[in-house]
């Protein structure tokens, strides 16, 4: 009898002695939790889905290879389904857990929350590019520029490579903020001297046939379409215009239409939704793509492999982009922690600020420097533009940066 | 009456005024006041995250909404398949208010009982409107007329500029008598607001049905020409249902707006009105505690639904697809067995929870 509450004695010493050793082992590090609230499933999460696994990735790959040292970042990853609602009450369980920093997704949900964040005064990125994110807003911060510098940029590099006269082009955008965003941009580009026509802009529905569209788009005489919205449309319109045979083999071929667009229009979803009707779309984004290898993508498939991610979400433009914006929230951590500061929603947010000049930070899956000031909303300023070849996306000479954009803002 | 007004094991009227009595007896009228008193009373001693402040919250919005519904569809029989536009409208009547004065106007932050008002007022205008048809659609042509409706509002929205093209237009925080709602009482502040609306609303619906206007709206549904007969005006009844169920769901809308801090279309589309005629269902047409059944059980499974896609999404193989499916088909799903196995909805447990209570112990 006495053996046996001996043992159960040790038992209970062993597992406490466990216990202890455990939480003390924690003990030496802090921890620094993040929230990320995203469209895992529903409406865009096609896209919502790779970008999780690319912060989650990124953030795993921080803590097991101490780069943060013993501290580590815990990051909250919790499922919106693209509900504004739902990213209000994610949102608040964030705070609530105590987060220093917040990544966002949608446009929508994103200028729903623009006042909160100011409230609670949070640096946030969000997934969504759109400008008015950061209009009358101090906390929140694009990744790369905005979809208006991209569909701009897309215009004057029309402007630039068009042979002939005045080149006449059509927007197809998105029947929402995040499509309409860019339109008065371009339009003021327009107005500011950028020697383009637009004949029309175009709002799609859930048009399963573009066939009238595009026939009416030739008639105006229109050879450059911008896109600006997702892939599933475009992919939708590219086939169309297959089938009419109208999509230009070189760019801006005569009686043919260029297609063009921005970062969430492109990717290799369009590829696999279009098949070879994507042939030679032009897109852009600031992010190096895997079908174009170099150090960053190395370092992105790599990542990809050590945590078990498969091809399709390995090489998607959006685990890129997911990788990126935990990148820079790991290296606002790092500066504030390499000063000495004690890592806060207002140092980080001082850290985001100084990200300039010298002190600009270079992920290695972008384009170009990450640069943010009281004035400089947008992270990478660079774009680069890809064209499909063979069923790949390539890259057409180097990164460009707008230079209507810094006239007409 | 019954001599013990405790323990009345049967109904004993003998005269009308009895029967209209809004507790049957002094039981109800206790296990009533102290679950109300509960209600008002927990936050004060209970701490709740903010996060499940606003579940509650999106409980009450729907419990004022579902109220309207169930006026017009329960108890009128006229089918609304474009709820969630009027109470749109509610939402969008503060959002313009806040667009034309800015979010911090006095009218915003201290006149908003008034902005409330108007929110309802601007739904029943709204709903009266839209109601028209009913004077010569019936059935399923109604409910196709309350969805174009819903689907003008939304194109309405969408693309005027005014109303920011769907996107959010920002409301400002409001003031009380104690000083400015910050952010730490905020979810409780309009958690008492929506409370105190709706016993208002519920028991203004209760005594509405205790006079000829609310009679009629029964009458209409179960035989207007009868109801014509007995010198109703089925026309004007069903415009007037129309109207005061737009007026509730405009409440809700100006409170959503309110609670939210602004108001955006994705709060307020068809998803959004099948939603709303699913609580009503699923709690029980026709019946004034139905509205309060259905919004907590939706919400509830919602919640539910999301927290079991999120872990079956850590464990299966095609767990995203499964996820994503998952919530529509439990909605769906919920709906159907509803229908087939329980139309009386919830209320009717409720019915015979309280019936069993009644005769205990005897079974009869």
């Amino acid at each position: 009898m006495k053996g046996r509450n001996t043992g159960w004695i040790r038992l209970l010493l062993t597992i406490t002695l466990i216990i202890g050793m455990s939480s003390y082992a924690n003990a030496g590090g802090k921890v620094y939790k993040v929230g990320l609230s995203l469209a895992i499933t529903g409406p865009t999460s096609d896209a919502g889905n790779p970008y999780a696994k690319g912060v989650e990735d990124y953030f795993r790959f921080v803590n097991d290879t101490k780069l943060l040292g013993e501290d580590t970042i815990d990051c909250t990853i919790k499922d919106d389904q693209y509900q504004t609602d739902v990213t209000k009450r994610n949102f608040e369980d964030f705070l609530d857990q105590g987060i220093v920093f917040y990544l966002n997704y949608s446009t929508g949900s994103t200028l729903a929350l623009k006042k909160d964040f100011d409230e609670v005064q949070i640096p946030v990125l969000p997934a969504s590019f759109h400008a008015g994110n950061v209009e009358d807003s101090k906390y929140i911060f694009l990744p790369i520029a905005s979809y208006s510098e991209q569909a701009v940029s897309l215009a004057e590099y029309v402007v630039k490579n068009h042979k002939g006269d005045k080149p006449k082009a059509a927007m197809f955008i998105h029947p929402s903020a995040f499509g309409r965003g860019p339109v008065s941009d371009v339009e003021k580009a327009v107005a500011a001297g950028l020697a383009m026509e637009i004949v029309e802009v175009v709002e799609h529905g859930n048009d399963l046939d573009n066939t009238a569209m595009l026939q009416r788009l030739m008639s105006k005489g229109v050879q450059y379409v911008i896109c600006q919205t997702i892939q599933s449309p475009v992919a939708t319109m590219l086939k169309d215009a297959s089938r009419l045979s109208i999509i230009a083999k070189t760019f801006g071929e005569n009686g043919k239409i260029t297609f063009l667009g921005a970062h969430y229009t492109g990717g290799n979803d369009l590829i696999d939704l279009a098949g070879n009707a994507a042939e030679n779309f032009l897109w852009t984004t600031s992010y190096t793509i895997t079908s174009e290898p170099g150090p960053g993508t190395d370092a992105q498939l790599e990542l990809a492999k050590k945590y078990g991610r498969d091809e399709k979400a390995a090489n998607s433009h959006n685990y890129a982009n997911g990788i990126m914006v935990a990148q820079v929230t790991t290296e606002v951590i790092r500066r504030a922690k390499e000063k000495g500061l004690e890592i806060s929603r207002k140092t980080l947010y001082d850290e985001l600020n100084a990200m300039n000049g010298d002190n600009s930070y270079q992920p290695p899956t972008t384009v170009g420097p990450v640069t943010y000031s009281l004035t400089d909303r947008a992270g990478v300023d660079s774009l680069q533009i890809y064209s499909v070849q063979q069923g790949k996306f390539r890259k057409i000479g180097e990164p460009i940066t707008s230079e209507y954009m810094k006239k007409i803002k | 009456m019954a001599a013990n007004r405790w323990l009345a094991t049967g109904n004993f009227f003998i005269t009308y005024k009895e029967e209209q009595r809004t507790f049957l007896t002094s039981l109800d009228r206790l296990i009533f006041s102290i679950f109300l008193s509960a209600l008002f009373i927990w936050p004060i001693f209970f701490s709740l995250s903010r996060p499940y402040m606003l579940v509650i919250n999106n409980i009450l919005i729907a419990v004022i909404a579902v109220l309207g519904l169930n006026l017009v569809t329960g108890f009128a029989g006229l089918i609304s398949i474009g709820h969630a536009a009027f109470v749109g409208v509610g939402a969008y009547t503060v959002a313009s208010f806040s667009r034309v004065l800015g979010d911090s106007h006095f009218l915003i932050t201290h006149m908003w009982p008034l902005l409330i008002l108007a929110g309802g007022t601007a739904g029943a205008i709204t709903g009266a409107i839209v109601g028209l048809p009913s004077l010569r659609l019936k059935h399923l042509y109604l409910a196709i007329a309350t969805l174009s409706f819903q689907m003008i509002f939304e194109w309405v929205i969408k693309f005027m500029t005014f109303f920011n093209q769907g996107q959010t237009i920002s409301v400002g925080r409001v003031t009380w008598f104690t000083g400015d709602i910050g952010r730490n009482d905020h979810y409780t502040f309009w958690y008492y607001v929506a409370l105190v609306l709706i016993v208002l609303l519920g028991f203004g619906i209760r005594n509405l049905f205790k006079t000829r206007y609310g009679r009629a709206l029964v009458a209409v549904r179960d035989n207007d020409r009868a109801a014509d007969a007995m010198g109703m005006h089925p026309g004007f009844t069903k415009v007037y249902a129309f109207a005061l169920s737009g007026f509730f769901a405009g409440v809700a809308g100006a409170v959503h707006a309110f609670l939210y801090k602004g108001a955006g279309i994705e709060s307020f589309t068809l998803h959004h009105s099948i939603t709303y005629l699913a609580m009503a269902i699923v709690g029980g047409l026709g019946t004034i505690n139905g509205s309060f059944w259905g919004p907590a059980a939706i919400e509830i499974l919602n919640l539910q639904v999301e927290k079991f896609s999120e872990y079956a999404a850590n464990y299966l193989p095609s767990a995203m697809n499964l996820a994503t499916a998952l919530r529509p088909f439990t909605f769906g799903l919920v709906i159907v067995l509803f229908l087939m196995f329980e139309p009386r909805g919830i209320a009717n447990w409720w019915r015979i929870v309280k019936s069993y209570t009644k005769t205990w112990p005897f079974r009869y």
